[in-house]
């Protein structure tokens, strides 16, 4: 599904991702985690294909394409999916209009007719429920006035609705108390799928209380510095991350 | 501030010539008029620049040009009128290339209460209203256009009277005749608790260079509503130039709603009177242009009685190397305690190379008023942006939404959910990606 080989990424000549390498195939939920500043939030973006960044060294296959090569909206269109740390306010554009120009870019990707107005809004009424949210959240403005957690339910409900292949969710959590934690895992967890892969990006152990990881890498300093299965994150918590910053100290540049 | 006067420009040459046709009218009164406007124009001529009020728009490219004052025929057909309209299911006038036309216009069961015409033939029903809202020793443009108006529509609601359907003057310049100039004078009288809607809307057919002149003049008695909504969408080679002005009695609402999209040059100057107690203006705008346009929007309100409030709200998005002026003021006069008012002009700007002149004032000579007003000028948001890419639309289809999404909120306060629509429409066909956003 996706390989990220020797990454190397800068913003504004100044190296934050410096070699990651990882495999993520078909089916399996990665955690991948970290302190502050070790280039979580830059992977991700870079991923997704945000402007700003420089690819100094390393590629990215993405079913067997190169990712680095497609803009942002081409790499939604083939079904990679970014969830927001910090969802955007798009006050004017309603989120259902963004929900159908989001789901038909991606049918005509694939070849497929736009759905019409009834069997879309059947579709979307079902992930609704997924994601308890009311209907009233669609005629509103794109997360313009919602709640930290809302903004997060909004985004997993844009997941359940586009059905991506590939989904990063980048600090999920953060913001969430503990029943809007349970309500956007649940719906995460509705979604795992044999052909579906999920990357989770957290600071925090506690997210992966709800949904558990096949695999738990460490990125520290711009490089996965440790991976294992979920006892990893466990004894991350036990430890905190300069355990980890201890021991990867010995490895060379 | 007395507008300078200069040399009079070439643009004046032929219409020297039409004095003698003064008399068209065959009424003596408007005779007099045009004759005292002749007078003003040759004294003051068009504004320069120095001119405070004049200051960000040049009307030199148009003292430059000969305009013809005489149409040839005119061969608009009803399908074309069809098409140009705004509304469907509306009082249709239409004025093609200066002209009335009885024949394209749309005026069957005319409701009771409603009065329509043509200026040609209604000018004396509204003697003592026509040139009272305007001046014309203030103003080049409207002492040319009150010696030269030819035709327009003049619109009287009886008391006690709901007009609903709503009223569309349709102005076509056809390009059948080069270098066409056009001078036409609107009245609206609404009398006592009496209520329509009334739609400008201007639409050239083809490239040709012309020039529409128009004042529009309104009377509102006491709680009477107009809303009022003007569309301009001439050629790009047009230079277009309106005055709308209104005095309101107590109690009276005008609601007006500008939006400009052609022309090269467009300049608007629209002026309420705030005369009676609780009476309110909105005056909203939107105004979309790029490549070489010019657009100038000039609104003030007076406030000239306790209790009056008033409502602004002016958007525009700039591309391209085009150029904006919004110049809004609102005067608080001295005894118009517990005014209520509020100004924005808020612009998105989507290239280097445009620019705009925003000038928001209030001059309050009132202590017990809540006044308020600001201007904004701004750049698409690259978060916004890529929030929409990471979603699967291309670049120019966010771009389009983004701004849509700045723009609608000009639409959302229109009151007729029919017109909004039609307008939502007509804006999302100008966007890059016509139709594809909202």
């Amino acid at each position: 599904m996706l390989e990220i080989k020797n990454l190397h990424a800068s913003i504004d000549g100044k190296e934050i991702l410096r070699g990651i390498n990882l495999t993520v195939n078909a089916g399996e939920v990665h955690a991948i985690m970290g302190p502050n500043g070790a280039g979580k939030s830059t992977l991700s973006n870079v991923l997704a294909g945000r402007d700003g960044y420089e690819i100094t060294q390393g590629e990215v296959i993405y079913k067997n394409e190169d990712l680095l090569a497609l803009a942002a909206e081409e790499r939604a269109q083939r079904g990679l999916f970014l969830a927001f740390q910090y969802p955007v306010e798009i006050p004017g554009v309603s989120n259902v209009y963004l929900l159908k120009a989001a789901l038909n870019a991606v049918r005509e990707y694939q070849g497929l007719d736009e759905l019409d107005a009834m069997d879309f809004l059947t579709l979307v009424r079902s992930k609704l429920e997924l994601v308890q949210m009311d209907e009233k959240f669609l005629n509103r403005g794109v997360n313009e006035g919602f709640s930290g957690g809302e903004k997060k339910r909004n985004e997993i409900l844009q997941m359940a609705l586009l059905e991506p292949s590939l989904a990063i969710l980048d600090e999920t959590d953060s913001g969430l108390d503990i029943d809007a934690l349970r309500i956007v895992s649940d719906g995460v967890n509705a979604l795992r799928s044999p052909d579906r892969s999920i990357v989770m990006i957290t600071h925090y152990q506690r997210l992966l209380d709800y949904i558990v990881p096949d695999f738990v890498h460490v990125l520290s300093d711009g490089r996965i510095v440790k991976s294992g299965d979920k006892e990893l994150a466990k004894e991350l918590e036990k430890s905190g991350y300069s355990w980890v910053n201890e021991e990867s100290a010995g490895l060379p540049a | 501030m007395k507008p300078s006067v200069r040399q009079l420009p070439e643009v004046a040459t032929p219409f020297a010539s039409v004095a003698e046709a003064l008399n068209v009218d065959q009424m003596p009164w408007l005779t007099e008029l045009r004759q005292q406007a002749l007078k003003q124009f040759n004294s003051q001529g068009l504004p320069s620049k120095k001119v405070e009020d004049w200051k960000y728009t040049s009307l030199w490219g148009f003292g430059q040009q000969t305009f013809n004052h005489d149409a040839l025929v005119h061969a608009v057909t009803a399908e074309q009128v069809e098409q140009a309209a705004l509304l469907e299911n509306s009082y249709r006038v239409v004025i093609v290339d200066g002209q009335f036309s009885s024949a394209l216009s749309q005026l069957d069961n005319i409701e009771d209460g409603l009065t329509l015409s043509s200026l040609s033939t209604g000018a004396a029903q509204v003697q003592q209203h026509l040139g009272q809202q305007v001046d014309i020793a203030k103003a080049g443009l409207t002492a040319l256009n009150t010696m030269l108006m030819k035709d327009g529509i003049v619109i009287t609601v009886a008391a006690d009277t709901v007009i609903n359907k709503p009223i569309e003057l349709l102005v076509i310049n056809s390009g059948a005749t080069d270098d066409l100039a056009v001078h036409l004078r609107n009245v609206l009288v609404i009398k006592q608790n009496s209520k329509a809607t009334f739609i400008e809307h201007y639409i050239g057919l083809s490239d040709q260079v012309a020039m529409t002149n128009v004042v529009t003049e309104v009377v509102l008695d006491e709680a009477a509503e107009l809303e009022h909504y003007k569309l301009q969408q001439e050629s790009d080679n047009a230079f277009h130039i309106a005055t709308l002005a209104a005095k309101q009695a107590a109690k009276s609402n005008w609601h007006t709603n500008n939006i400009s999209l052609g022309a090269q040059f467009a300049r608007n100057d629209i002026h309420s009177r705030l005369e009676g107690e609780q009476s309110h203006t909105t005056m909203d705008g939107l105004y979309l242009v790029n490549k070489q346009q010019h657009v100038d929007n000039h609104t003030r309100i007076d406030h000239l009685v306790p209790n009056t409030t008033s409502n602004e709200l002016y958007k525009g998005v700039l591309d391209d190397e085009s150029h904006a002026v919004f110049n809004g003021k609102v005067m608080v006069h001295k005894d118009a305690q517990k005014t209520d008012s509020n100004q924005k002009n808020q612009n998105l700007l989507l290239s280097r190379g445009c620019e705009i002149d925003t000038k928001p004032e209030m001059e309050i000579y009132a202590d017990d008023v809540i006044c308020g007003h600001g201007s904004t000028v701004g750049q698409i948001d690259q978060d916004q942006l890529f929030y929409l890419r990471a979603r699967g639309l291309d670049e120019v289809t966010a771009r389009s939404l983004l701004t849509y999404a700045f723009a609608v909120d000009v639409l959302e306060r229109i009151p007729s959910p029919e017109i909004k629509a039609a307008l939502a429409d007509v804006i999302e066909q100008r966007l890059p990606r016509g139709g594809a956003a909202a």
